[in-house]
């Protein structure tokens, strides 16, 4: 081992040394900024969950199986994947068996944090022994990887289909300046360590590059500058990293310990909402995902532009966004950071002030919990159900073949459940139905509330406090009383796609009830995207300015998905999926309760 | 030689229109695909505003083309552009030259059904202008009591709706409603009967007074506000749930039948007939004129003529007169 330079310094690490601390300022000025913001008792929580020992491991775990393997991307496209995880791996492993190797052979140098990075430069290390020939290996073979990883992103840049992705974001301008910084990082690194490659010493990539291409790296005058450039790259991709897309390596290392530790978006901009905007690696698998995208439509109002709207202070733009959106959730469903969009846009749509605020505190619940007494079932059949009378009749003629005793709550008119006052921002409204309804419900002293509407299931499910009830939604109630032997369906010849409503499916996680159901009563068919990945009708009372005829192509796109198995029937158990869907059918668009319903 | 020209549609139009080329020495063919001449007038049992009965006009109108070739239960099944004219086969087999095809398809009646919050279809007393019209003209139907006493009619269903597709107002069911509800007074002068209307467009001759006689002479009730809601009582009645928007209140009434006032949208097969001429659907769903005001009847292909609904909606003596003026462009257009 000889230290090359004596003094352990050159110039051309300048330029790295930089960008090192600027982003390290920048990262410990965002994260503080992120911390102050947040609620006290929320900051609390989450140095509590640092120091819990469980948490503490997951956090660890997450961040080693999420940002540098990219588990999640593998299981969406192995290609993505692969590419992904190779570079973030790669350049990791090459930045810690840098680490390793200034441990190992100058200790002391240690203190200079550009060593592990220009390590040939300045150190020559014969590869003939042992350890330098494994180490050089090693520093070759990850090299390899991360190459391989850029020759896959500079083709994913011309052919994304090949990674499974029609379309892809529009790089800003100094998102494109990282990139080609990123890109231009590695090449450069084996070049330059090309030079050293008989002097420091090398292994199969660096060794063969340096015999072939003695032209240009035996001349000493070439060396300098490459290593500048190389220096040089490093460092204007650590300069730009805090404006690109490439902030996502820092912030998800903070987002993910922050959502172990429980905490959720409670203010548009502020604290978890600005980890999470941050974390948005602007990668654009939102893009394909959003229902609103069918026919090339709406492309930029989808969460990747909203969360770089809102980092670029476009107020307006972040507005339409936001009002815009379904509210569908498939976005959040296939993001790989687990960017909550729909949440994001409540709260932005919470931020604003209306004129005129509606007072429901003068309504007289006490008719409507008179109506509500006399079972220990309820009913709720919530404002859609109303509008859809085939739903409660169905409903109500399962439940009396089941012979369960029920009461019909709102048969004679009800209060909303408070989700269209919440999804539209106004949660102080939502909150005053919400506890009206609280009222009538308790005092009913039932045990058991059906639902027959996802919507309504939702916000009864997270945002209702009815200690002793059980929620539960009627296809998952009936479920249970075909398998309790209450019911017993006949199974028809004909055959039915499920339709997983957002609210019911990636809203509320229930997708197999209603399979078991629907598959006892006739032959069960799936969708081109089921599960997390159904598509929005397009009827969702989430977007408060699409127009009937934006949503129709939505709604045609989507039933061309559900039949491309070719179904007799289209089974859901919403009764706004119903009638949207029934606008454009060509086949019978049913609730669940009406297929069962008919076959026992 | 007198000359082949196809009218597709025997409704009032298809008839009228082949009347008039008879009289002008054509040949008109007709190709009907119902079973009947006389489209959905043939249907109907009265027609406003002097009580006509429908079916005499039906019965003098296809009187008058018994020379006229006719071919019921028959469909186009495609149209090939030659030279100087149009070769047509239809789905008996016939193949027709023609120099000028005349469309006459009318319309088609929206499907109550699909504004399911009214209950068309799912609740026992729930039935639509023409099965109201049905009745009337003497055919049974168990959804209307044999002694109703409440009565509602729920007008623009399917009309003036975006989501129900439809924007166009189809003109005439605000007077069919005054005209049906003044004949279920008639025939049962104890029942309260209701409209519910978001505008009243009596914009024809005549019409305005058979408003004012209805309210003055009948007693009959209009409401304006949309119907929000309908639900079935335990003794099977139907409730109805609607905001009166002049007074600011809202209203439910309980009824033993709701009569829904479907409106009209674009026949499907007049669509598919457009597909095979490539002309042009408009933007509300109907075939689209070469212009609007000027030139309704004719189309952007020579030698393609339209008369009656398949352009918009249309009242009859509005389509009658259509009928007869697409006749005689059709004649002039042959003779140049």
């Amino acid at each position: 081992m000889i230290d090359r330079i004596a003094s352990g310094f050159h110039p051309f690490v300048l330029p790295f040394l930089a960008g090192m601390f600027f982003v390290f300022g920048y990262c410990i000025y965002g994260i503080l900024k992120i911390l102050l913001q947040l609620p006290r008792e929320d900051r609390l929580q989450f140095y509590k969950s640092l120091i819990t020992p469980e948490t503490a491991v997951k956090n660890v775990k997450d961040i080693f199986l999420n940002c540098l393997l990219h588990v999640k991307l593998w299981k969406r496209n192995p290609m993505l994947g692969f590419m992904h995880s190779s570079i973030a791996f790669g350049w990791f492993m090459l930045i810690v068996l840098g680490h390793v190797e200034v441990i190992l052979f100058v200790p002391e140098r240690i203190k200079f944090f550009y060593y592990p990075i220009f390590f040939n430069y300045f150190v020559a290390e014969a590869d003939s022994t042992v350890k330098g020939s494994v180490l050089f290996f090693l520093m070759d073979f990850f090299l390899l990887v991360v190459l391989v990883g850029i020759a896959l992103a500079v083709i994913k840049r011309f052919r994304s289909l090949i990674f499974g992705m029609r379309r892809t974001t529009r790089p800003s301008f100094l998102d494109l300046i990282g990139q080609y910084a990123l890109w231009a990082i590695f090449p450069l690194r084996w070049l330059a360590e090309g030079f050293t490659a008989h002097i420091s010493g090398g292994s199969f990539m660096t060794i063969p590059l340096n015999w072939m291409a003695r032209q240009f790296l035996g001349n000493e005058f070439n060396m300098l500058p490459t290593w500048w450039a190389y220096s040089i790259a490093l460092g204007v991709f650590m300069f730009v990293l805090p404006f690109t897309r490439y902030m996502h390596i820092p912030a998800e290392m903070l987002l993910i310990p922050m959502r172990n530790a429980g905490l959720r978006i409670r203010h548009a901009r502020r604290g978890f909402a600005r980890a999470e905007i941050f974390s948005c690696p602007s990668c654009g698998v939102c893009i394909d995902a959003c229902p609103m995208s069918v026919k090339k439509a709406n492309l930029k109002d989808c969460t990747v532009y909203l969360n770089r709207h809102i980092r670029r202070g476009h107020e307006k733009r972040v507005d339409e966004i936001s009002d815009k959106c379904l509210l569908c959730g498939k976005c959040q469903a296939v993001c790989q950071v687990g960017v909550e969009g729909p949440t994001l846009r409540m709260a932005q749509r919470a931020t604003r002030r209306y004129s005129i605020e509606q007072d429901y505190s003068g309504i007289d619940t006490r008719p409507l919990a008179d109506a509500a007494r006399g079972s220990k079932v309820l009913y709720f059949a919530g404002c859609m159900t109303q509008l859809t009378p085939r739903i409660p009749r169905a409903v109500e003629s399962v439940l009396k073949k089941a012979g369960v005793n029920y009461v019909w709550m709102d048969r004679d008119g009800g209060l909303c459940c408070g989700r269209p006052m919440l999804t539209a921002g106004k949660i102080g409204e939502a909150k005053q139905l919400i506890r009206k309804n609280e009222q009538i419900i308790s005092e009913s002293r039932a045990h058991t509330l059906i639902l027959s509407c996802p919507i309504c299931y939702k916000i009864f499910r997270e945002h209702y406090s009815l200690p002793g009830v059980r929620v539960i939604h009627h296809s998952q109630y009936f479920d249970e009383l075909v398998r309790l032997g209450k019911l017993s369906p006949v199974k028809g010849s004909g055959s039915v796609v499920w339709h997983d409503p957002c609210e019911l499916g990636r809203g509320s996680g229930i997708y197999e009830a209603p399979r078991d159901l629907l598959g006892r009563c006739a032959e069960l068919r799936e969708a081109g995207h089921n599960h997390a990945e159904s598509i929005c009708c397009g009827g969702s009372l989430g977007s408060l300015t699409l127009g009937f005829a934006q949503r129709e192509a939505m709604t045609r796109n989507a039933l061309d998905d559900l039949v491309k198995d070719a179904p007799d029937a289209i089974a859901t158990g919403c009764p706004l999926c119903m009638s949207t869907f029934g606008r454009y059918a060509d086949r019978p668009v049913k609730d669940i309760a009406e297929i069962l319903d008919e076959s026992c | 030689m007198k000359e082949n020209v196809i009218i597709i549609g025997g409704g009032v139009a298809g008839l009228e229109a082949a009347r008039q080329m008879l009289s002008l020495g054509l040949r008109p063919i007709i190709v009907e695909q119902s079973d009947h001449l006389g489209g959905h007038v043939a249907c109907w049992h009265r027609l406003f505003p002097d009580m006509t009965p429908a079916r005499e006009l039906v019965a003098k109108l296809v009187e008058s083309c018994r020379e006229a070739n006719i071919f019921l239960e028959t469909t186009v099944q495609s149209i090939n552009r030659l030279k100087d004219g149009y070769a047509v086969m239809l789905s008996n087999g016939v193949n027709i030259l023609s120099r000028a095809v005349l469309i006459a398809s009318g319309f088609k009646l929206f499907d109550a059904a699909k504004k399911e919050e009214y209950g068309y279809g799912v609740y026992d007393h729930v039935i639509t202008n023409r099965d109201l019209e049905n009745w009337f003209a003497g055919a049974e139907d168990l959804r209307i009591p044999r002694e109703p006493k409440v009565f509602g009619f729920v007008h623009c269903v399917g009309s003036r709706d975006i989501k129900a597709g439809n924007t166009q107002c189809s003109k005439v069911c605000c007077m069919t409603a005054i005209k049906q509800a003044i004949e279920i007074k008639e025939k049962f002068p104890g029942c309260e009967v209701f409209c519910f209307y978001m505008d009243l467009r009596l914009f024809g001759k005549k019409y305005e007074d058979f408003y004012l006689n209805a309210q003055r002479d009948y007693g009959i009730r209009f409401i304006r506000g949309r119907v929000s809601e309908v639900s079935e009582t335990i003794d099977g009645r139907v409730q109805v749930k609607a905001e009166d928007t002049l007074s600011g209140k809202p209203l439910k009434i309980q009824m033993d039948c709701l009569c829904l006032m479907a409106g009209m949208q674009c026949n499907p097969s007049a669509t598919s007939i457009a597909d095979m001429l490539h002309v042009e659907v408009d933007t509300d769903g109907f075939l689209r004129s070469k212009d609007n005001i000027y030139s309704i009847l004719e189309s952007q292909k020579p030698g393609i003529f339209f008369a009656g609904a398949c352009t918009g909606t249309k009242t009859v003596p509005e389509t009658v007169a259509e009928a007869r003026a697409a006749a005689l462009s059709i004649f002039n257009y042959l003779s140049r």
